[in-house]
């Protein structure tokens, strides 16, 4: 059994809190995690696997206080500049999904009246977050970009750890305008002037600058993978850009995160010009598949099948970078626009423009939407998506299953319904 | 013992004319709408802006089968949404103009369906904040200014203040009423029945205000009536003596005529509701005066009404629930769902704890609408009120 194997068998056979945080405090020792980082095919991944463990293990460990639980899509840079270590529910319950512990976290979501309609991501966090396999927040920032969930959701951990005076919901408008810029960046003021307050810390635009500056490296780097990207013609079988969520969003504003988006263009440099030599060789190219929302973090066949028919997925629109520049000195009003230009925000019509000008840049030859059970405010938007890449002849495939709950996926069904899309592109 | 003075033929037949909700509201199930109409879906719309602009805000409640919805929304949907835009598919043409309000995932992707799909009907999306303060009024205020430019180019020329004015007015008039309405029907409600009071709900929220005003003044006058002339006729209103447990329903957009029916046959005692059509629509004036700016009075209005799900602050919700409880001595809630409405779904784990610790059960039921199977929800409602 490989290391890989070992970790995942350890964890199920002892779901608690204090088998966690030994099993962190053996695998983030430097040797033990370069030995561990040196099993994956690239210093991409490597660096990704490094980042993740070493960042849990702060979250986890008490002496790094204080933490705090962050939503997907606020601002992560806010935590960082504040010195309070994130912590992230959702990406976490992709690992209970990857792990294979989401059968028990959602059985105790279940038992704790979380209904099975709703997202999975959330449920099993909450389930998790029952089972106290989360460590303690001290602070909970939340908003209502995107989606209802995170707001509703992260207001119940609140209450269980009897922190609700510390739990603050970002209201995000609608619409961006200099209005709802004004809105959200008073309240981004209000909530790092109450933290200061509460954390004996002096509120200061310095604080922000590193944050900041580290940040926009981040952007810089994420920028230019999806530049390479554009015209990459084939991919390393291994490389999966939906694996980088917890870097792109809850990273933002470390030197990890640079690090880890150099990498991932280096890798893919290296791969890009070791095709050009090979590129007059290979007389079918690959079909391009622009992929739409998120994917399975179980085991699962979906990457192989495509990988093996020859198709690559050659953009995530999750990747998009959507911000401007943050500037340190109005860090406020950066970060509410950060938040106002997410595409997932307000009308349809802003992520339809991303998956537009995507389809276009990255030459998709198709499109495939994951339509994962509970979430709403993708699945809702799916009929327009698929009218509109239509409009453009693109072809879509809406791909029913489950990100977190396997057993809410039928695998066999996702394989005829995936086979029958690549016919439709080969023909 | 006023139990005993109920049950008489004069009783029976009182009530059953207090329950002809056709002979009181004739008026308004059959005027002809002069004006036209603007359609509307969340209680955080502004009916005023839309009165004020003269035209008649008229809740959609979407009472059409399902069809051609299904494929525009994934199955795992809320159905009101479905229905909604079922009917917008058929009778839009009756509309000038359609009001969204960005009061949930659901609801920003049908705007969005609207606004792509349906021909010729502009659409308008009103951004309600999620917080209650004073930011957020302030913030809401501008939001209802430009819902108000666009109710002025639909009706061609600026709105002024009086017009305002008098919406509030009359919109004012019409929440106290139906909440007088509401403390006759928690009071007596083996005088009135569950499908009666909800149909007066709905009734006030599809109708032209001045001419359902009318007819809801005249029918509080005939109950007032009776309470007069209680001596002689033996009826009064009393609070209700049955000895069965007062149930409290907390739902979101719950408007199944089958489901009040059935209710209505099982003698449940309703002492109290948290719904979006009803309670959650009418309660909390706007408040004028003192020099205050009325738009901004309206905004405070609609961002303090007893709080829908959606809003930020959980436990403030949680608090009011309570309150309630406490206040209408209730034994027992009903917590009824449409099915995937996540901010209700999500409000019901902390909901369950904190009824637990009151000692209060709650029966959680989640429905599809205008498909309602009355069988297993039956059996389950009566299990749980034989276990009160
Ligand atoms: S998958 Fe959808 S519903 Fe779930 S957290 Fe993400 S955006 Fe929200
Ligand atoms: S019932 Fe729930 S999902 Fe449906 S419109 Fe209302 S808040 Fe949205």
């Amino acid at each position: 059994m490989g290391i890989k194997d070992r970790l995942k068998t350890g964890i199920q056979k002892n779901l608690n809190l204090r088998y966690i945080k030994r099993l962190l405090g053996i695998i983030a020792l430097k040797p033990v995690l370069y030995a561990y980082g040196k099993t994956f095919p690239s210093a991409s991944d490597k660096y990704l696997n490094i980042f993740t463990i070493e960042s849990l293990k702060k979250a986890y460990s008490d002496n790094n206080r204080p933490i705090g639980y962050g939503s997907l899509f606020i601002p992560h840079e806010l935590f960082h500049a504040l010195g309070i270590t994130p912590f992230l529910p959702e990406v976490m319950a992709g690992f209970t999904a990857g792990l294979g512990l989401a059968p028990q976290t959602l059985k105790e979501a279940s038992s704790h009246w979380y209904s099975q309609d709703l997202c999975t991501f959330h449920r099993s966090a909450s389930g998790a977050a029952e089972l106290d396999l989360f460590p303690r927040p001290d602070y909970i920032i939340t908003s209502n970009l995107a989606c209802d969930a995170a707001q509703k959701s992260f207001y119940i951990h609140s209450v269980k750890h009897n922190i609700e005076k510390n739990f603050y919901l970002i209201d995000v408008p609608y619409r961006y305008s200099e209005e709802s810029i004004r809105y959200l960046a008073a309240q981004i003021k209000n909530i790092c002037t109450d933290i200061c307050s509460k954390t004996g810390k002096k509120p200061d635009i310095s604080m922000f600058e590193e944050t900041f500056e580290l940040s926009n490296e981040l952007r810089k780097w994420a920028i230019e993978v999806g530049s390479l990207r554009k015209n990459l013609a084939d991919y390393p079988s291994h490389f999966n850009g939906l694996n980088f969520i917890l870097p792109f969003h809850g990273l933002a504003g470390t030197r990890e995160a640079v690090i880890l988006y150099k990498e991932i263009y280096r890798d893919l440099k290296k791969y890009s010009d070791k095709q050009c030599k090979e590129i007059s060789e290979k007389n079918k190219p690959a079909k391009r598949i622009l992929w739409l929302h998120l994917k399975p973090y179980y085991r699962n066949e979906i990457f192989d099948i495509l990988y093996r028919e020859n198709c690559r997925v050659v953009f995530e629109e999750i990747n998009h970078v959507y911000w401007q520049e943050l500037d340190y000195k109005k860090p406020f009003e950066s970060l509410a626009r950060k938040m106002l230009s997410n595409f997932l925000g307000g009308s349809i019509d802003n992520r339809i423009g991303v998956i537009l000008k995507a389809a276009h840049d990255y030459k998709a030859d198709g499109a495939i939407l994951f339509s994962h059970w509970g979430c709403r405010q993708s699945n809702g938007g799916a009929r327009i998506i698929k009218d509109s890449l239509k409009k453009i002849n693109i072809p879509t495939l809406v791909l029913d299953g489950d990100c977190v709950d396997q057993n809410n996926s039928s695998q066999g069904q996702v394989k005829t319904r995936l086979q029958g899309f690549i016919e439709i592109l080969n023909s | 013992m006023t139990q005993d003075i109920r049950d008489t033929d004069n009783f029976d037949k009182t009530r059953k004319k207090i329950n002809d909700i056709k002979f009181f509201f004739g008026n308004t199930l059959t005027s002809e709408n002069k004006k036209a109409a603007i359609g509307w879906f969340c209680t955080y719309t502004p009916e005023e802006l839309i009165i004020a602009g003269g035209f008649v805000p008229v809740r959609i409640f979407g009472r059409k089968k399902i069809i051609k919805s299904e494929s525009y929304f994934p199955i795992n949907f809320c159905p009101y949404i479905k229905s909604g835009w079922e009917s917008l598919l058929a009778d839009a043409d009756n509309l000038k103009a359609i009001i969204f309000t960005n009061s949930c995932d659901g609801m920003r992707r049908f705007f969005d369906i609207a606004s792509k799909y349906l021909d010729g009907i502009p659409s308008y999306l009103l951004d309600v904040p999620h917080l209650k303060n004073r930011d957020s009024r302030d913030f809401f205020t501008g939001n209802m200014d430009d819902m108000k430019k666009f109710i002025e180019k639909l009706k061609g020329e600026k709105i002024n203040e009086e017009e305002i004015e008098n919406a509030v007015k009359l919109i004012n008039k019409k929440r106290k009423l139906l909440k007088e309405f509401s403390n006759i029907f928690y009071k007596s409600p083996d005088l009135i029945e569950i499908p009666a009071y909800y149909k007066v709900m709905e009734l006030s929220m599809i109708s032209d205000p001045e001419i359902f005003l009318d007819d809801l003044e005249k029918y509080l006058g005939f109950i007032g009536s009776i309470d007069k002339t209680s001596t002689k006729n033996g009826i009064s209103l009393q609070p209700d003596q049955r000895n069965s447990p007062s149930i409290m329903i907390i739902g979101n957009f719950i408007a199944e005529d089958k489901l009040w029916e059935m209710l209505s046959k099982m003698n449940l005692k309703l002492a109290s509701e948290d719904l979006c059509t009803s309670n959650r629509y009418f309660v909390k004036q706007v408040v004028t005066g003192d020099n205050k700016d009325l738009m901004e009075s309206i905004a405070e209005r609609y961002l303090n009404k007893p709080q829908c799900m959606r809003m930020a602050d959980p436990g403030s919700k949680l608090a009011e629930i309570e309150n309630v409880i406490i206040k209408n001595h209730i034994k027992g809630v009903i917590f009824i769902t449409l099915k995937f409405c996540d901010n209700m779904l999500y409000s019901f784990p902390l909901l369950k704890q904190r009824l637990n610790n009151m000692g209060i059960p709650v029966l959680y039921l989640d429905i599809e609408y205008n498909n309602f199977s009355e069988g297993q929800i039956k059996t389950r409602v009566q299990a749980f009120l034989e276990m009160l």
